[in-house]
């Protein structure tokens, strides 16, 4: 009864299964990096599908070994060097407008995280309902070390993370398997990715948006699968310790003094990691991410839009195209940020980055109305 | 499509789904919804910059204190209806709670919280200070007071009485939590009148040592913040008798707990038990039977006893060196008032959110009923309350200045302000909890929604740091005697607001056009009004009983009446002036417009006062004009209610299941998880 409604070449595709609705992102070269006729498309499947009575659940998934690498930078990139700054701009409106529709759905959305997911691959999936992670699952934010900041609604969820992990994985692009994402609720479920098709069967079955319903099918093919003695998630108090202080640079000593307590490789390189982000980079994220806990999700959207609107004009600091540079052309992995150290990055700079763009006919993030459904509970906070 | 697939799906279906769960039917069926307020409200003005004017000071330091709250365990998140809400556990036995508060207390000294709370100064300090009181006071009056009792009471008495020495060996300490203070001012038989307390202290000029001792069962001290489990340290207040001489009331610094927590020798201590409210907080009573303390423990700043046992002073006036023994109750009183304001604003917030999603009664049959707050009767009841809290947050932000740019001028003039504000902030607490609690009707008695038991939390409020009625009555007490001041030395009035009793008095005008009512200068015109007859007629019969030979104190307990009128009379006035000069800071716009409104609404419902009709200060017909204007100002400012409470920036974690989701927060599937 599975039809699919797409070609081969087509770079989202569509299938359709009874009350279910395929989307797998269809990349793989690229790591089914995000381009913006993809973000238009999913878009335009979502606003579709709501709409559908016959649609109850839409699940997403990645072909290949990732299941989205983020955003397509180097498509940004080109645009701003062709079109000027609005145009690498429109890539995140667009993208961020999803991730609100995502957040705000009132159909249940599956993710299925069975390969690498950074950056606007998160975007894509931990706004939806269920986030189902394999073993093969790897997750990251690493948007500090290219002189970004954890956006796609980043500001929403890692702020919501236990204690002060968020701030940690914000900073530091720290990346987590996929028990660790169970651990601390980034993901939904642990299904072993042998188990994906059986729970893919079963998910075509369904025909309720109830997400009692859809938890406990994903339940029966789900595993707890246990954290290894090493991993990140077991040194939640020294995380929080460190994180949840003030400024970057209190963060910074206090990573030190655990440092002088105690020889500990993980600590020495969690150091090294910020010394080597972007400062402006590191400011901003912590800022966000602090004043996104107190905010709903469409608000942080509606300021990252701000934030990312100033990081890409590069009126303050440059540090984007400096990163895509090290990072992505180069390759030399040697960034020259500017302003080069973080007590040079003054609040007052970090607050421009938290004001509305000034002139060039700039307007906030206009974010679609959603009153039309009467939003379930869950749609208010997911994580 | 054909039988046998039907036929399949069907069996698969039994096979691998599980029963429907026995909510299914229920949320399928659409009885009644919840729907967000913002949904259908709109915001008129800048929510965001409304909080700043509100707020006044430290917004980014406030919303750090309450993300550090929100990411903690310690702080007891609970989710309802998909929203986490944070509150201590207040089914948890008296020694749990006290635990708890103790917990929290260490977890917020880790992160630095307190830095520079005691070894840091100036204004800006103070003010930073005031923020975090108020953030931590939103979540639970319990941490608020524990830390209130130990910075405040106890580091402001070394601060303001000790001298350098003190400062040097007692602060950081403090500041530090190396050791936990307390203050042990009342006893069983001595509560406001601290001149009449009966502990004495004598000095042993052989050994250098003052002895403290509590003579009799009233003298126990009584209702110490902390003495019951944790104060290692305590300011004692008591008698100082050197030489057969009463000196009167002096402070010095008195050990009661060793390091390990044990009760140090000659000491007694008792705790003071359950309370209504309150009960994360150890109120203890402690005996001292000749205790023995250093010379240097005397906290010296006003009076000092020589190693050979002579006493120097530089104040001879022993009413001077009492006052200025009570400067550090400024202080607290301060922080109670601002702190009463912050509860009506959670008890508001969640009011006005469930009034905007609770319905009930249809007005025609197969109509959906009808939204809470769209009834006039209710607008009535809340919106004046609202006014009033936006009114008493520009209140309490004068206030606080007042007392960061303190100088010995202005102590004056800080006393019967913050004592006429506390009493005025905390009565009008209770009250507005009350409306609260009743408008949310059943829900407003559960505990998880705040409202109710934030009542029995701040009841102690009115009495604390200076009964109510007392300090209001000193307030009536320092007006009169600016008055005799002004006569005496045939002067201009100057000072404590009463610059207008020196132009001519305002006339009403004899029909009240709703213009004339909603003008500032009119409502100013008719507050001061009413502060200035009461004032003329306090004297007035004060004078009138001196003449028949009472004495002045006699006469004013005799006018008690006239006494509380003139008192909130001052209080109305001074609230209102503060409004006025915050509205004037605003460039023309949504914002200030709504706040007009808001003032016309604050400064009319002080008009609706029985005094004005009691005194003849308006005409029964104009009564009932300020009474119309009131209706339709509630109707004005209804669609803004939504912004108004959400401009009050308190985070959706600090407020309660009925502000939002009630219906999922109560639903089926809730109690099974």
């Amino acid at each position: 009864m599975a039809s699919s409604v797409s070609s081969q070449h087509d770079q989202i595709l569509v299938e359709v299964n009874s009350s279910a609705r395929i989307l797998t992102l269809n990349r793989p070269k690229q790591l089914n990096a995000l381009s913006l006729q993809m973000i238009c498309r999913m878009l335009e499947l979502f606003i579709a599908y709501e709409e559908d009575p016959n649609v109850k659940l839409v699940i997403l998934k990645g072909k290949g070994r990732a299941f989205c690498t983020g955003g397509d930078v180097a498509a940004v990139v080109h645009d701003i060097r062709t079109g000027g700054w609005r145009a690498g701009a429109n890539h995140f409106m667009k993208g961020y407008t999803l991730n609100y529709l995502m957040a705000t759905y009132s159909k249940p959305q599956v993710s299925i995280l069975n390969g690498i997911v950074m950056g606007g691959g998160n975007g894509a999936s931990m706004h939806g309902r269920f986030r189902v992670a394999t073993e093969n699952a790897l997750f990251a934010m690493p948007e500090t070390a290219v002189g970004l900041f954890p956006d796609v609604g980043a500001s929403y969820f890692f702020s919501r993370l236990p204690g002060f992990f968020g701030e940690y994985l914000g900073l530091t692009g720290a990346r987590l398997g996929g028990a660790e994402m169970l651990a601390c609720g980034l993901a939904t479920h642990f299904v072993p990715s042998a188990k994906l098709s059986m729970l893919e069967a079963a998910l075509y079955a369904v025909d309720s948006s109830d997400p009692e319903i859809i938890s406990s099918i994903i339940d029966q093919y789900s595993e707890q699968p246990s954290l290894k003695e090493q991993s990140v998630y077991n040194r939640l108090d020294v995380i929080d310790r460190c994180f949840s202080q003030k400024t970057v640079e209190e963060i910074l000593s206090a990573l030190e003094r655990e440092a002088v307590n105690g020889r500990d490789r993980w600590i020495s390189a969690t150091i090294q990691t910020l010394k080597k982000s972007s400062p402006t980079s590191l400011k901003i994220s912590l800022r966000s991410i602090r004043v996104g806990r107190l905010q709903g999700v469409g608000p942080c959207l509606v300021r990252e839009y701000r934030m990312v609107c100033h990081v890409l004009r590069g009126e303050f600091s440059k540090d984007f195209l400096e990163g895509y540079r090290a990072i992505l052309v180069d390759k030399d992995k040697n960034p020259k940020w500017e302003p080069s150290k973080l007590e040079l990055v003054t609040d007052t700079t970090v607050d421009r980055y938290f004001a509305k763009v000034i002139g060039e006919d700039w307007d906030d993030l206009k974010l679609p109305v959603r009153s039309k459904f009467n939003l379930p509970p869950y749609v208010i906070a997911k994580l | 499509m054909d039988r046998a697939f039907q036929r399949t799906r069907i069996l698969t279906n039994h096979l691998l789904l599980p029963p429907p769960a026995q909510t299914a039917c229920l949320t399928s069926n659409d009885c009644l919804n919840y729907s967000p307020p913002e949904l259908s409200e709109k915001y008129a003005f800048d929510v965001n910059e409304m909080r700043r004017l509100m707020d006044g000071h430290d917004v980014e330091e406030r919303d750090r204190l309450f993300g550090l709250i929100i990411q903690s365990k310690l702080f007891n998140p609970r989710v309802r209806g998909g929203k986490v809400f944070v509150s201590p556990d207040y089914n948890q036995s008296m020694e749990q709670q006290r635990e708890m508060t103790w917990k929290r207390i260490e977890y917020l000294l880790e992160r630095g919280v307190f830095r520079g709370w005691m070894t840091g100064e100036g204004e800006e300090m103070e003010m930073k200070r005031f923020a975090c009181f108020e953030v931590l006071g939103i979540f639970d009056h319990s941490i608020s007071i524990k830390l209130g009792v130990h910075f405040f009471l106890w580091g402001g008495a070394i601060q303001f009485f000790g001298t350098k020495h003190h400062h040097d060996k007692w602060l950081r300490d403090t500041e530090n939590y190396m050791i936990k203070g307390c203050f042990s001012m009342t006893e069983l038989g001595h509560g406001s009148n601290v001149r009449g307390i009966e502990t004495v202290t004598t000095y042993d000029s052989n050994t250098g040592e003052f002895i403290i001792n509590t003579p009799c069962e009233s003298a126990q001290k009584y209702w110490i913040g902390g003495a019951a489990k944790h104060a290692t340290h305590t300011i004692v207040f008591s008698q100082l008798n050197i030489n057969g001489t009463n000196e009167g009331v002096h402070a010095l610094i008195a050990q009661i707990r060793d390091a390990d927590g044990n009760v140090c020798p000659n000491i007694r201590i008792a705790d003071c038990g359950h309370k209504i409210g309150l009960n994360g907080v150890d109120n203890g009573r402690i005996w001292f039977d000749n205790v023995r303390v250093p010379r240097e423990n005397l906290l010296n700043s006003v009076a000092d006893v020589s190693p050979d046992g002579k006493y120097l002073s530089s104040i001879k006036d022993p009413d001077q060196r009492f006052a200025a023994f009570l400067s550090p109750l400024t202080a607290g009183r301060v922080n109670i008032a601002v702190n009463a304001v912050y509860q009506s604003k959670v008890g508001l917030s969640i009011t006005v959110r469930y009034a905007l999603t609770r319905r009930a009664f249809a007005l025609k049959a197969n109509e959906p009923e009808v939204l809470l707050l769209d009834y006039p009767s209710h607008q009535r009841r809340l919106l004046p309350l609202l006014a009033k809290i936006y009114a008493m947050s520009f209140g309490a932000n004068y206030l606080k200045m007042l007392y960061v740019k303190r100088t010995p001028q202005s102590n004056k003039t800080i006393h019967v302000v913050s004592s006429s504000f506390k009493a005025t902030f905390t009565w009008s607490n209770m009250q507005i909890l009350q409306e609260c609690r009743e408008a949310c009707g059943g829900q407003g008695l559960k505990t998880e929604n705040r409202v109710g038991h934030l009542k029995a939390e701040h009841d102690v409020q009115s009495t604390f740091e200076g009964d109510n009625n007392i300090l209001m009555q000193q307030v009536s007490k320092a007006l009169f005697a600016e008055y005799m001041a002004a006569q005496k030395r045939n002067k201009v009035f100057k000072g404590l607001g009463l610059e207008h009793m020196n132009k001519p008095c305002p006339v009403i005008p004899s029909q009240l056009t709703s213009t004339t009512l909603r003008s500032s200068q009119f409502q100013m015109d008719a507050l001061c009004l009413r502060e200035r007859e009461l004032l003329n007629r306090f004297v007035a019969d004060v004078s009138q009983c001196q003449a028949r030979g009472e004495s002045k104190e006699h006469a004013f307990n005799t006018n008690y009446q006239l006494a509380e009128d003139l008192g909130k009379a001052f209080s109305d006035q001074a609230i209102f002036q503060t409004f006025v000069d915050a509205e004037a800071t605003l460039a023309a716009g949504s914002l200030k417009d709504v706040l007009g409104m808001v003032r016309s609404l604050y400064a009319l419902t002080c008009l609706e006062d029985v005094t004005y009709l009691r005194y003849g200060y308006l005409s029964v017909d104009n009564a009932a004009a300020v009474r119309r204007e009131i209706t339709k100002l509630c109707s004005e400012l209804r669609p803004h209610a939504l912004a108004l409470v959400s401009s009050f920036g308190i985070p959706d974690a600090f407020l309660s299941p009925i502000a939002f989701n009630w219906i999922d927060a109560n639903s089926w599937t809730s109690v099974q998880h």
